[in-house]
């Protein structure tokens, strides 16, 4: 992964880690903010077909390194928000060694 | 000749002159080893007896902790304030238990030994393969076939003999678990599969056992020490387990192993380094005294991530503390002891099994003899598309194999013929001529070739499309024995 450029105006930046970076072919993108975190899995899912299955689903995220529960889509009552400039980071569990 | 003759002199030479110099030190050393002796025999000639005690200017009582040899073993971290005598003491008195003598094992158990631990166990039902050794350290090219165990072991005693080493021959299971885990005090989870990870953890939220947790895969790993402090289920002090940070394991098919998806060796290296690193923190700094100073504040680890290949190659993740829904280290667990050990609770069916992939007739199948015929018979050959990785292509391929490589097919989701077009199916080949698919071993192929059929790159059954049975493997046993296959 290269330096993770800073994102444009009104975007956040997605860093997708092991498997995720597999799956998308991509260290690293922007995406347009600011996006409710609970929207976070359909906008990806989207973008990348199958990729909530079979990554999404049991992958840890953070946002500006510290770790989030992402609610679910459907979870009004979720304020949180991915807001311009964040980094999220998609890291799915390792597990060989 | 004569070169030959002159250097076999020479060698005899100096064989008889180190022969010679070993008999000196074996001498200098009887002389060292027998003052004792000396000194009872002169006494025995002097009835006027003296003040001084027999034996007392050559040894006299030892009256430190560590013995004399330690000081001098341990001397460069024990002038450490992170370790200190205090913490020398504590790593000598502390049983630690390695789970997997492997890429990550092997680093971390030297480190572990080398720092002077008072017993070091080592778990693993695996033997040395000759592809574990460009990371797994402290095995050797002679120990293959031996218990990776028993290598290890081996390794680590020549390292430090003072250690005491506890090799379990066998995978770490429901059923042996609490038997084996007990007897120690901190956990280095270094195994290859999401079955074992649970399963490690479970058994030290049970046991209450800290646990330093690290996986690596390719060029990423990833590094947490987890139930720190290793708390009661359901005490909100307690760090948080491997089910609280990823409590979902990833799907079964997605599981790669660092056989199927490669790792580089001082990846692996690195993060069983790091592993030994944060032992010995937790070892010397008092396993159970709180990292924070507040004892009622929940603990929250950082994960550290490690991509050898970014310009940003280490990140720290402020993690999550317990997860109050935790199925397993939650107030409201209802995991135990026994109905871990009874084996009610299954692992594998947890993770998800991979079962081989079944989804061609037989006839839409041909095996890796069939196909050689068809390579040295005078009908149209077709397409061969190999849908292995690139990596693995470039290493050897059967002769006019295109490859297409299966991630690229999954990634484009829905079907499309678009990426297949124009370089893989030129005009120039007639729309009759059939295409074959090959993989690894033969799972890939049938779902590629599924989905070529529904693409409509069949022609309503016009154009023949068939994997081959058992991949390149199948190809390596059946038609070229010198094919090199990763």
């Amino acid at each position: 992964m290269g330096a993770v450029p800073k994102p444009p105006e009104g975007h956040f930046s997605v860093l997708y880690f092991a498997s995720a970076s597999s799956f998308t072919s991509k260290e690293s993108e922007t995406l347009p903010a600011p996006l409710p975190l609970r929207k976070l899995f359909d906008t990806l899912e989207e973008k990348y077909n199958g990729i909530r299955d079979k990554i999404l689903n049991s992958c840890l995220v953070t946002i500006n390194l510290n770790y989030v529960d992402v609610p679910e889509p459907d979870d009004e009552s979720s304020q949180a928000v991915i807001k311009e400039g964040d980094e999220v980071a998609i890291i799915p569990p390792v597990s060989s060694g | 000749m004569d070169s030959v003759t002159n250097k076999a002199e020479q060698l005899r030479e100096k064989i008889a002159q180190t022969e010679k110099e070993l008999q000196n030190l074996r001498r200098q050393l009887n002389e060292l080893e027998s003052p004792i002796q000396n000194l009872d025999v002169d006494q025995g000639h002097s009835s006027t007896s003296t003040t001084k005690q027999p034996g007392e200017a050559s040894s006299p009582k030892w009256k430190w902790p560590l013995r004399e040899e330690e000081y001098s073993r341990y001397g460069r971290q024990l002038i450490l304030p992170t370790v200190g005598i205090k913490g020398q003491l504590r790593l000598k008195s502390t049983a630690v238990l390695i789970v997997g003598a492997g890429g990550l094992g092997c680093p971390a158990a030297a480190y572990l030994a080398g720092a002077g631990v008072g017993t070091l166990g080592v778990v693993d039902g695996d033997i040395v393969e000759t592809s574990n050794l460009h990371r797994q350290i402290a095995h050797s090219t002679s120990r293959v076939g031996m218990m990776k165990v028993d290598s290890l072991v081996e390794y680590c005693q020549g390292l430090n003999p003072n250690v005491t080493y506890v090799p379990h021959r066998e995978h770490l299971t429901p059923q042996n678990a609490e038997g084996i885990v007990s007897k120690y005090d901190l956990v280095l989870d270094c195994t290859d599969h999401p079955t074992s990870r649970y399963l490690i953890s479970d058994i030290c939220v049970l046991l209450q056992k800290p646990l330093v947790s690290a996986s690596a895969l390719r060029t990423d790993g990833q590094l947490i020490v987890l139930n720190n402090p290793a708390a009661a289920q359901g005490a909100a002090n307690g760090g948080p387990c491997y089910r609280c940070v990823f409590p979902k394991p990833p799907p079964a098919d997605s599981v790669v192993s660092c056989g199927e998806g490669g790792v580089l060796g001082p990846v692996v290296g690195v993060m069983g380094v790091l592993q030994a690193l944060e032992a010995i923190k937790l070892i010397a700094g008092g396993i159970g005294k709180a990292a924070g100073s507040d004892p009622k504040e929940p603990v929250a680890p950082s994960l550290l991530l490690f991509s050898a290949t970014s310009t940003t190659p280490f990140r720290s993740l402020r993690m999550r503390s317990r997860r109050p829904n935790c199925f397993a280290c939650s107030a409201g667990s209802t995991l135990t002891l026994k109905e871990l050990g009874s084996g009610s609770l299954d692992y594998v069916q947890f993770c998800g099994v991979t079962t081989p992939v079944n989804v061609l007739k037989p006839e839409e199948r041909i095996s890796a003899t069939e196909y050689k015929d068809i390579l040295a018979g005078k009908s149209h050959k077709g397409l061969l598309f190999d849908v292995r990785e690139k990596e693995h292509f470039d290493i050897a391929s059967i002769p006019g194999a295109v490859n297409v490589p299966f991630s690229i097919l999954q990634r484009h989701g829905r079907p499309t013929v678009g990426y297949l077009t124009p370089e893989h199916l030129s005009d120039t080949i007639p729309a009759e001529a059939p295409i074959y698919v090959v993989c690894r071993v033969g799972n890939d192929s049938q779902i590629v070739t599924r989905r070529l059929k529904e693409m409509g790159l069949d022609g309503n059954g016009e154009r023949d499309i068939r994997d081959i049975k058992g991949g390149m493997l199948a190809w390596k046993h059946e038609v070229d024995r010198t094919l090199p296959f990763t």
